[in-house]
C-alpha cells in the first residue's frame, strides 16, 4: 500500500547510509526527513552527510533506544521517515539550551511560525507539532508547557532521545549540526486527516505511597514514607531491595493520580544511594500509585484498532517507550507486539520519555495516525 | 501492602507517619507556590491542558479577527488615501478656482488655482481655515477692485450675506479691470463648494459687443428713416431738430442746408411757404403751438395742400423724452381716387334708385294680378253660391205653401239640385285652394272628439235617411293637424261610405299606430276593385254609374286625397268586392297633452259658430271689401246676405222677408243713409239686433255716435279676430 510518508530502513552500518537512504525514499521533493538513529551508528558523520542531500528539506535526527522499523521492534538501525511536499508543509524549528532559553521569544516565534504556515498552506487543514528532546535533558516539562503555550491549538507529540539502555547521552541534529540539552520541533499542515494519540495500558491498584525526601530537579527521590525509596519500593513490591533492575521498573510501574487521570512516572534506575531517578518530575509530598498492567499486546492491538474506527490510517509515526520495549521482552510479547507494529505500518523509536502536548510522560506509546487524503481515491 | 511497614516499633512507626504528614503538608501549602519546579509545571499542565488549549484556541480566532481587521483597516486606509489623492488630482484639473467648505464652513480642500489672483491670500489658504477667514482676507486684498465708497468690511459682509443664499454667483472685479465669476454650490452634506472663473475676457467682449450694437443700431435706423416712404422729423424736448430723413426735405420743399441737427421747430415753420395751406384739422398756428407745448402731447394729424395740386398728411407723436416726432405723407393720389370713388358712388346710387322704382312697379303689378285672380274666385264662387242661396230660400218659402204632394215632390228634386250645385261648387273651390300655392295650414293640436262629435249628428241624419246603421267610436286622442280639412277629410269619407253603401252599416273609429293615430271608416258597400283602387282618387271618378248624379260628382276623394297630401297625412285603402271598404287617414299625434283649447284667438272659432246657422246682414258700398267679408263670415259657417247700399239691403230684406241675426254695416255708404242710419231704419221695422259698424273713420265723432247707439265700431281695416268676438257674442247670446 502507498503511504503518506515515504521510508526508509537501513542498517546503522552501512558504509553509504544516505545514497542507500535516498535511493529508497525516492525523488521526492520533501518539506522534512527525519533520521532516527541507532546509538550504533557514527550519528555525526551521517547527519553531517545527510545535510542538503535531500533538496530543500530540513533533516532533523536524534539518537534512540531502538527502533519502530519494518519489522517492528529493531536494533541497530537508521530509520528515515520523509514528507513530501505534495501532501504536508513543515516549519521545522531548533530550541537550544533547555534550561536558559527565553521562554517568551519562543512562544512568540511559533506562534508566527504556525500562522506563517497556516497562510503558506491553506489546502491543508490538519496540523501536529512533531517534538524531539534530549532525553537526558531533565527538562521535557517546561518545555512543553512552553511549546504548549506557543502551538496553542495544534496538537504536540513527541519522544526523547535515547541512548540505548545506557543512559549516557543522547544526540540531536537539525540540518547537520549536532545537538545537545536541545529540542527539535517541526510544525506540519497536511492535506491527509491526522490523529494525535497516547496510549497506555496501565491501572492504579490500591497500593500508594508518600514521597517523603526527594530533589526534584535532578528527579531523585531520597525517601518514600520515610524509608530509603529503593527499599520502600522493594518491600511494597515485596521484593529484594538489591534486586531491583529495569525489567522490575518495566513490570511495576508508579503513577500520580491527578484528577481522574494517572500518568506514568517512570523509574529509570536505583543510585548508588540507594534513591530511585526518575524519568520524569517528581516531588516532595506527592502520592505515588503502585500500577499494574492490563496484557501489553491486547491493549496496544484493541488500542490501534480504536484509531483505525473510521478507516485505517496509512501510516503511523510513534514514539515508544523504552520500558514497553522492556516489558514486552520480559513478558515474551515482543514478536507479538512487532507483528502489530508492523501491520500497522507504524515507524518510529523507542524513547526515554514521550510528550503529549503539554506533558511529558512515560511508558506509553504515542504519535500520530496519518490517513489517506479525503480528496483522494482509497 | 500497607503505607508503614507493620514489622516496624510503633516508635518508628508513629515517628515515618509524622514525617509522611509532614511531607503531604509541605506539598499542600507550598507545592502550587514552587511555579518553577518541574513537578509543578507538569501537574499545572495536566490539569490545565484542556482549557489551556481551549482558550487558546479561542486567543487564536481573536487573533486571526485581528489580523483581518487591521488588514481591512489598511485597506480602507489605502482607499480612503487613494481616494483623497484622486480628488486632489480631480481638482487639480478643474480649470477653475475650486474650493470645497465642509458643513462646519470649514476649509478641506483647495486647488492652486482658487485664489490664484488675489496673491497676498494663497498663503492664508489652508485646511482648516473658516469661510469668514477666506472672505476677510479677500477683503482686505490690495488685488481686489472695491465699488466706489465701499469698505473692505461692507464688502466682507455682504458676501458673507450672499453666501447664505442657497444659489450665489456673481462677478468680482480685480485690479487691472480684471474679472472673477464666484459661485457657491451646496453639498449633499451641507458643505459649499467655491468656482472661481475668470471671466475677464467675456465680460471685455461683451463691453465691445455692446459698444458695437449701439453704432449698428443707429446705422439700422437711419437706414429705415431713409427707406421710409415718408417723410420723418424727429425734434428734442426743445423743439430742435435731432433726426430726419431726406424725403421730408423733398415733400415739405425744405433746403437741404436748413436741415441740420439743432434747427428748431418754429424756424423749420416759417420756412413753409403760403403756398402750404392747412386744409384739415389744425392751422398753422396751433401746429407751432402744438410743437411748442410743455408736458405730454397728444398726437396729431392734418392734412396741407401745397401749391393748390399737392395733398400730404402730417401725423405728430410726443415722444417719453417729450421730444416729438413728425411724419408727412403724400396722399393726393389717394385723395384724388377717394373723390372719384365718391362720384361713382353717387351715380351708382341713382342707377339703383331707379332699377328699384322699377322693381316696386313690377311688384305691384304682380300683387295686383295676383289679388285679381283671388278676388275672381272667390267672386266667381260667391257669385254663384249667392243666387243659388237665394234660390233656396225662395224654395223653402214656397214649399210651405204647396198642397199638391205632386208639386212638392218636383220642388224637394228642384231644392236636392240645387243643393247638389252647391256642393259641387264647394269642393271646386276646394280643390282649387289645394292646388293654389298660396295655400296655409292651420296646424295645431286638435282634440279628435272635437271632430268626430259634430259629424256624428251631420253624419247620423245622411244614414238614417238610407236605413244605414252609423257608429263612431269615441276617441280621446289629441292630433298635430288643420282642423277644418280634416274635417272635411273625415266628413268626406264617411258621406262617400254613407252614398255607396245600400245596406248595412258605416263604422269609424280611431285606432292609435305608434306616433300617429289611423283614423278608419269603415263600410259595408260594393268594395273597390285592386285595378281600381289607384283611380278612385281622380276627379269626377264614379264606379258606381248606377247612383244617382243627385249624390255627387266625385269630388269628395280628390278632395281628401289633396288634402291628405298637402298636410303630410297618408291615406289608405283597404278593400274587397262585395264585402267593404276601409278608408284609413294617418295623423301624427301631437306630442304633449295640450288643452283643447287653441292657444290663438285666429284659430279661435267656436263650435256652436258654425252650428248656429246665424245669418249676417252684410252692407258694404266697397265690392271688393264686401266680397271679402262675406266669404271669411261664411268660411265660419255663418250665411251672409249682403248689399251694396241701405236701399238695397231694405229691398233685399224685403224681399227674404227674413230678419237677420247680426249686421255688419259700414258707416260710410256713398249716397244715401249712413249705416249709423239704416242701423235706425232696420231696428225700427225688426226690433232691436246685433249690430257692427265697419268704418275708416277714426275720428271720436263716429266713436261717440256708435256709443251713443250702442253700436260695436270695428275699424277699418278689418281685424278678424274683433269679428270673429262679435260674431261669437252674438251666437252664445242667441242660441236659435
Amino acid at each position: 500500500m502507498k503511504g503518506a510518508l515515504c521510508i526508509a530502513q537501513i542498517a546503522a552500518t552501512d558504509p553509504t547510509p544516505v545514497d542507500a537512504i535516498l535511493s529508497q525514499l525516492g525523488p521526492g521533493p520533501f518539506e522534512l526527513v527525519c533520521l532516527f538513529v541507532s546509538p550504533d551508528a557514527d550519528f555525526t558523520t551521517l547527519t553531517q552527510a545527510a545535510s542538503g542531500r535531500f533538496g530543500d528539506a530540513d533533516v532533523m535526527a536524534c539518537t534512540t533506544a531502538g527502533e519502530l522499523g519494518r519489522d517492528g521492534y529493531e536494533d541497530g538501525q537508521i530509520i528515515a521517515v520523509a514528507f513530501p511536499s505534495s501532501l504536508f508543509a513543515v516549519r521545522s524549528y531548533v530550541v537550544d539550551g533547555l534550561d536558559s532559553f527565553d521562554e517568551q521569544q519562543l512562544i512568540d516565534r511559533l506562534i508566527q511560525s504556525r500562522l506563517e504556515l497556516s497562510r503558506r498552506a491553506p489546502d491543508m487543514p490538519a496540523e501536529f507539532a512533531f517534538l524531539m528532546v534530549d532525553g537526558l535533558s531533565l527538562r521535557e516539562e517546561h518545555l512543553t508547557t512552553v511549546l504548549a503555550s506557543g502551538l496553542g491549538p495544534m496538537p504536540l507529540f513527541g519522544g526523547s532521545s535515547g541512548d540505548g539502555t545506557d543512559f549516557h547521552a543522547t544526540y540531536l541534529s537539525h540540518n547537520g549540526r549536532v545537538r545537545q540539552n536541545a529540542a527539535l520541533i517541526a510544525m506540519v499542515r497536511s492535506r491527509c486527516p491526522v490523529r494525535v494519540f497516547s496510549l497506555d495500558h496501565l491501572v492504579p491498584t490500591e497500593t500508594r505511597m508518600v514521597v517523603t525526601s526527594a530533589d526534584p530537579d535532578a528527579r531523585i527521590v531520597h525517601e518514600i514514607n520515610a524509608e530509603p525509596a529503593a527499599a520502600e519500593y522493594a518491600r511494597l513490591l515485596g521484593k529484594d531491595p538489591n534486586q531491583l533492575d529495569p525489567f522490575t521498573f518495566a513490570a511495576h510501574p508508579v503513577v500520580v493520580r491527578l484528577g481522574d487521570t494517572h500518568h506514568v512516572r517512570a523509574i529509570q534506575r536505583v543510585n548508588e544511594d540507594g534513591h530511585l531517578v526518575f524519568f520524569s518530575a517528581i516531588n516532595e509530598g506527592m502520592v505515588l500509585t503502585l500500577a499494574k498492567h492490563n496484557d501489553i499486546a491486547e491493549h496496544l492491538r484493541e488500542g490501534l484498532a480504536g484509531l483505525a474506527q473510521s478507516g485505517r490510517p496509512r501510516q503511523i509515526l510513534g514514539c515508544d517507550c523504552i520500558l514497553r520495549r522492556i516489558e514486552a521482552g520480559q513478558s515474551q510479547k515482543t514478536r507479538e507486539i512487532s507483528a502489530i507494529l508492523r501491520d500497522n505500518n507504524l515507524v518510529g523509536f523507542s524513547t526515554y520519555g514521550e510528550q503529549i502536548g503539554a506533558l511529558h510522560v512515560n511508558q506509553t506509546l504515542t504519535g500520530v495516525a496519518i490517513y489517506p487524503p479525503e480528496d483522494e481515491a482509497l | 501492602m500497607s503505607l508503614i511497614n507493620p514489622s516496624d516499633s510503633l516508635e518508628r512507626q508513629n515517628e515515618k507517619l509524622i514525617k509522611i504528614t509532614e511531607a503531604l503538608m509541605r506539598r499542600v501549602e507550598y507545592g502550587t507556590a514552587q511555579s518553577g519546579a518541574a513537578y509543578a509545571q507538569f501537574e499545572r499542565a495536566a490539569l490545565l491542558e484542556r482549557r489551556v488549549r481551549e482558550r487558546t484556541l479561542e486567543l487564536e480566532r481573536t487573533l486571526d479577527l485581528l489580523h483581518e481587521s487591521n488588514a481591512q483597516l489598511a485597506l480602507a486606509n489605502q482607499e480612503t488615501e487613494a481616494a483623497r489623492r484622486n480628488l486632489a488630482d480631480a481638482i487639480e484639473t478643474v480649470s477653475e478656482g475650486f474650493a470645497l467648505f465642509d458643513g462646519d464652513d470649514d476649509l478641506v480642500m483647495c486647488n492652486s488655482r482658487f485664489c490664484r489672483d488675489f496673491r497676498d491670500t494663497t498663503r492664508d489658504l489652508r485646511p482648516g481655515l473658516a469661510f469668514e477667514g477666506y472672505v476677510e482676507r479677500i477683503s482686505r486684498s490690495r488685488y481686489l477692485a472695491l465699488p466706489e465708497g465701499v469698505t473692505p468690511e461692507a464688502w466682507a459682509e455682504q458676501r458673507i450675506r450672499r453666501h447664505k443664499d442657497r444659489r450665489v454667483m456673481f462677478n468680482v472685479q480685480l485690479a487691472h479691470d480684471r474679472w472673477l465669476q464666484v459661485s457657491e454650490h451646496r453639498t449633499a452634506n451641507g458643505g459649499t463648494v467655491v468656482l472661481q472663473t475668470d471671466v475677464t475676457d467675456i465680460i471685455r467682449l461683451e463691453r465691445q459687443e455692446r459698444t458695437r450694437l449701439k453704432d449698428k443700431q443707429a446705422r439700422m435706423i437711419r437706414a429705415t428713416l431713409d427707406h421710409l416712404n415718408q417723410g420723418v422729423a424727429i425734434f428734442d424736448e426743445n423743439a430742435r431738430l435731432v433726426g430726419w430723413n431726406a424725403k421730408i426735405g423733398t415733400l415739405l420743399s425744405i433746403p437741404a442746408r436748413r436741415l441740420h441737427i439743432g434747427a428748431s421747430f418754429q424756424s423749420l415753420l416759417d420756412q413753409l411757404g403760403d403756398d402750404f395751406d392747412f386744409t384739415r384739422g389744425i392751422d398753422r398756428a396751433g401746429f407751432g403751438h402744438w410743437a411748442r407745448s410743455e408736458g405730454p402731447r397728444d398726437p396729431i394729424s392734418f392734412e396741407v395742400r401745397h401749391g393748390g395740386i399737392q395733398t400730404l398728411q402730417i401725423f405728430g407723436r410726443g415722444m417719453p423724452d417729450r421730444g416729438f416726432v413728425i411724419s408727412c405723407t403724400d396722399v393726393t393720389a389717394e385723395r384724388e381716387a377717394a373723390a372719384k370713388l365718391y362720384e361713382m358712388n353717387e351715380i351708382l346710387e341713382q342707377r339703383v334708385m331707379e332699377r328699384t322704382l322699377e322693381l316696386e312697379d313690377a311688384l305691384s303689378a304682380a300683387e295686383r294680378a295676383n289679388a285679381s285672380k283671388s278676388r275672381f274666385v272667390a267672386a266667381a264662387s260667391h257669385d254663384l253660391l249667392q243666387p243659388l242661396s237665394a234660390a233656396k230660400l225662395f224654395i223653402s218659402s214656397l214649399s210651405d205653401r204647396l198642397v199638391d204632394d205632386s208639386d212638392a215632390a218636383v220642388l224637394a228634386k228642384a231644392e236636392s239640385a240645387l243643393t247638389s250645385a252647391e256642393q259641387l261648387i264647394d269642393a271646386l273651390l276646394d280643390i282649387s285652394k289645394l292646388e293654389s300655392d298660396a295655400l296655409r295650414f292651420d296646424v295645431r293640436p286638435v282634440a279628435l272628439a272635437e271632430i268626430l262629435g259634430p259629424l256624428r249628428d251631420e253624419m247620423g241624419m245622411l244614414a238614417a235617411a238610407k236605413g244605414l246603421s252609423l257608429r263612431i267610436v269615441e276617441s280621446t286622442l289629441t292630433v298635430e293637424t288643420d282642423p277644418a280639412y280634416l274635417r272635411r277629410i273625415v266628413q268626406n269619407l264617411m258621406a262617400n261610405a254613407i252614398r255607396y253603401t245600400t245596406r248595412g252599416r258605416v263604422v269609424v273609429g280611431v285606432r292609435r299606430n305608434g306616433g300617429s293615430a289611423r283614423i278608419e271608416v269603415w263600410d259595408t258597400g260594393p268594395g273597390i276593385a285592386e285595378a281600381d283602387q289607384g283611380t278612385i282618387f281622380e276627379e269626377f271618378k264614379r264606379l258606381d254609374t248606377r247612383a244617382s248624379s243627385n249624390d255627387g260628382l266625385g269630388l269628395g276623394l280628390a278632395i281628401v286625397e289633396r288634402a291628405c297630401a298637402r298636410l303630410g297625412h297618408p291615406l289608405g285603402l283597404w278593400s274587397e268586392p262585395g264585402r267593404g271598404s276601409c278608408f284609413m287617414v294617418n295623423v301624427p299625434v301631437a306630442h304633449a297633452e295640450t288643452p283643447a283649447t287653441p292657444p290663438r284667438a285666429r284659430s279661435a272659432r267656436p263650435k256652436g259658430l258654425a252650428q248656429a246657422g246665424m245669418i249676417v246682414l252684410l252692407v258694404e258700398n266697397d265690392a271688393q271689401l264686401r266680397r271679402a267679408i262675406s266669404i271669411l263670415v261664411e268660411s265660419w259657417g255663418v250665411n251672409v246676405i249682403e248689399a251694396e247700399d241701405a236701399e238695397t239691403a231694405l229691398q233685399l230684406l224685403a224681399d227674404l222677408e227674413i230678419a237677420p241675426d247680426a249686421m255688419l254695416l259700414d258707416h260710410q255708404l256713398g249716397r244715401g243713409m249712413t249705416g249709423v242710419e239704416l242701423y235706425e231704419v232696420i231696428t225700427g221695422m225688426l226690433g232691436p239686433l246685433p249690430c257692427a259698424v265697419i268704418s275708416a273713420d277714426r275720428s271720436p265723432h263716429l266713436r261717440q255716435l256708435c256709443k251713443g247707439v250702442g253700436l260695436d265700431l270695428l275699424q277699418k281695416p278689418l281685424d278678424r279676430h274683433k269679428l270673429i268676438q262679435f260674431l261669437d257674442m252674438v251666437a252664445a247670446a242667441d242660441p236659435g
